[in-house]
């Protein structure tokens, strides 16, 4: 850690950056990345915009693709949804990693690897293969299923897999990693006398970690929340496998709009408003982490 | 005197529960987040025809199905290609502008060090329904190589972002010297800078390939009846049949990335590439 700090301060004095040093870059090494991405990121997201305003019911009305998302209870539904989802996942994947995180961190040592190494196994199968995993464990024929009739526990299957609930277990098992990984990133950073001052002046373990862990951890958290809340958002692959298709989102909603009625207008507004609500995700986050590490 | 010959055992005895209780914690989150994975890699085993327990019996004739069942094998290669393919074009493009961003302080490199950075928050359906309608207009349609421009976009924020963590860390001391000693700026760059941030960039291109290998809802978009990526197929099979061949195909697909990150653990290490 005090390593940490000291290359970190060598890294950057302040006398050396008003010496004109060697640049390697210059500007235009940059020009055919931002065309790409102006020409394949920026127009393409910025006509679509502009298509929710202006195609099929849009063309009377340029909000009406929005008042009908907001206004219509059905659509409005979805809407809300589509957040609650977002959410619960988040507090959830917060709730279940921190502890592993701290773990990892504080205890682990030589298993350190070993649990890293069982957290970044999951990235590596395809969000397909997980949810699949979670039809065979819980169909009515599946895993849970047969062992808890076989240990007398439930009389007869339960249809579990077509319940809202196994949605947001499906998601918290696909986002919960990435939770994990971001908070112990920030972690890793704290140095661990702080603690021990801490302890060593009287403050129980609660307390040291309400006042010195767990605010030190806070910009973790926050990348950590915003990364599965945006990632959650535009996902739709766990809602349209599992739960029978009950918990409806956004998301799902423009897989099916494009694959099923080709309301383009409508799609283009629901991306929209992913986009947006996105947006606003990211903003927040720099916000807050920079606020943040001005003060520590 | 008595004190100082109490205290010492009895801290000895006392066990650290809260690590107990933490450890217990992580067991029971991998056994969750393991789980499900291992339940597809012995479905994959079956010699049953539907998914169901106990299993009849053991086979490799899922395995075999992977052969016969062409859409598995063509959309795999395609998948591969695209993967590797998106990587190497976000290196192209990615690489030379990080490096640029990671030493101008102007606040035109500011703004482009968000641009590089923007795809990764733009949810993957949007950006593949925009780019399908943009696509469509300039005559590349739904093909290869709307395929491979669509994960090209999302493969330039994971490799700029792990050059920049790379490059902002180190001093611009090294290329100095080469420069004070008569290299020319593509010597520098060759033979100071590429090395110096070669882990940057195989990181940055390892989460490129897995995500691109994953990415359903920008693939989805683009996939025609000669090239399909993995993830589309297999959806499109899952929805007709539950069979175990889906858990198959899984298994190996896993292989192929357990593999790649067992040479990079081996080449570069594993924990440097969860430090950016």
């Amino acid at each position: 850690m005090s390593m940490q700090t000291l290359t970190s301060l060598s890294a950057s004095p302040p006398a050396q950056s008003k010496r004109n040093r060697f640049r390697l870059a210059t500007g235009s090494w940059a020009l055919p990345a931002v065309l790409f991405l102006v020409a394949f990121l920026i127009v393409p997201l910025v006509a679509n915009a502009f298509r929710s305003v202006t195609l099929g019911e849009a063309a009377l009305n340029p909000w009406a693709y929005y008042e009908k998302l907001l206004l219509d209870s059905y659509y409005s539904g979805i809407f809300f949804t589509t957040f609650k989802v977002s959410l619960v996942t988040t507090l959830c994947t917060l709730v279940l990693g921190y502890p592993v995180a701290y773990f990892m961190v504080r205890y682990a040592g030589r298993w350190n690897a070993l649990i890293l190494f069982c957290m970044i196994a999951p990235l590596l199968t395809s969000i397909i293969m997980r949810t699949f995993g979670w039809r065979v464990l819980l169909a009515r024929r599946g895993l849970i299923n047969v062992w808890a009739t076989d240990l007398g526990i439930i009389s007869r299957p339960l249809d579990i897999l077509n319940d809202p609930l196994v949605v947001y277990i499906g998601l918290v098992h696909v986002m919960a990693p990435f939770m994990v990984l971001s908070i112990t990133a920030v972690l890793q950073g704290v140095d661990v006398r702080l603690e021990e001052s801490a302890r060593v002046l009287g403050a129980n373990r609660w307390r040291t970690f309400r006042h010195i862990t767990l605010p030190l951890s806070l910009d973790g958290i926050a990348t950590g929340c915003m990364l599965v809340f945006v990632i959650t958002n535009g996902s739709f692959l766990t809602m349209l496998l599992l739960g029978g298709g009950k918990v409806q989102t956004l998301s799902l909603l423009i897989y099916q709009q494009f694959n099923l009625t080709q309301d383009v207008g409508f799609a283009a507004a629901m991306g929209n408003v992913l986009l947006i609500s996105a947006m606003v995700c990211v903003a927040l986050q720099t916000r807050f982490v920079r606020r943040r590490g001005v003060k520590a | 005197m008595t004190a100082s010959h109490v205290n010492p055992p009895r801290r000895r005895r006392r066990p650290d529960y809260l690590a107990w209780g933490l450890g217990i914690w992580v067991v029971a989150f991998m056994t969750f987040l393991l789980f499900p994975i291992a339940a597809v890699v012995v479905v994959s085993f079956s010699s049953a025809t539907y998914i169901a327990f106990p299993m009849p019996g053991l086979s490799l004739r899922w395995y075999a199905r992977i052969f016969e069942y062409r859409p598995f094998i063509d959309s795999l290669i395609v998948s591969l290609q695209i993967a590797i393919g998106s990587a190497a074009l976000g290196i192209l493009f990615g690489v030379p502008a990080a490096l640029w961003v990671a030493r101008s302080k102007t606040s035109a490199a500011a703004l482009i060090g968000n641009l590089l950075l923007a795809p990764i928050s733009v949810p993957a359906i949007v950006l593949g329904f925009s780019l399908l309608y943009l696509l469509s207009a300039i005559g590349v349609g739904i093909s290869f190589a709307a395929l491979l421009i669509s994960h090209t976009v999302v493969a330039i924020p994971y490799i700029s972002r792990t050059v920049l963590a790379v490059y902002r860390a180190l001093p611009p001391d090294f290329e100095e010297a080469a420069s004070v000693l008569g290299a020319t700026r593509w010597q520098t760059l060759y033979h100071t800078t590429l090395p110096l941030v070669r882990p940057g960039i195989f990181a940055g291109s390892l989460f490129a390939v897995l995500i691109s290998l994953d990415n359903l809802p920008l693939s989805f978009f683009f996939g025609t009846a000669q090239s399909n990526t993995l993830p589309v197929v297999m959806l499109s099979y899952m929805q007709s049949q539950f069979d175990p061949s889906i858990a198959a195909i899984s298994t190996v697909q896993m292989l192929i990335a357990v593999t790649a990150l067992l040479v990079l653990n081996a080449t570069y290490g594993i924990d440097r590439l969860t430090a950016a």
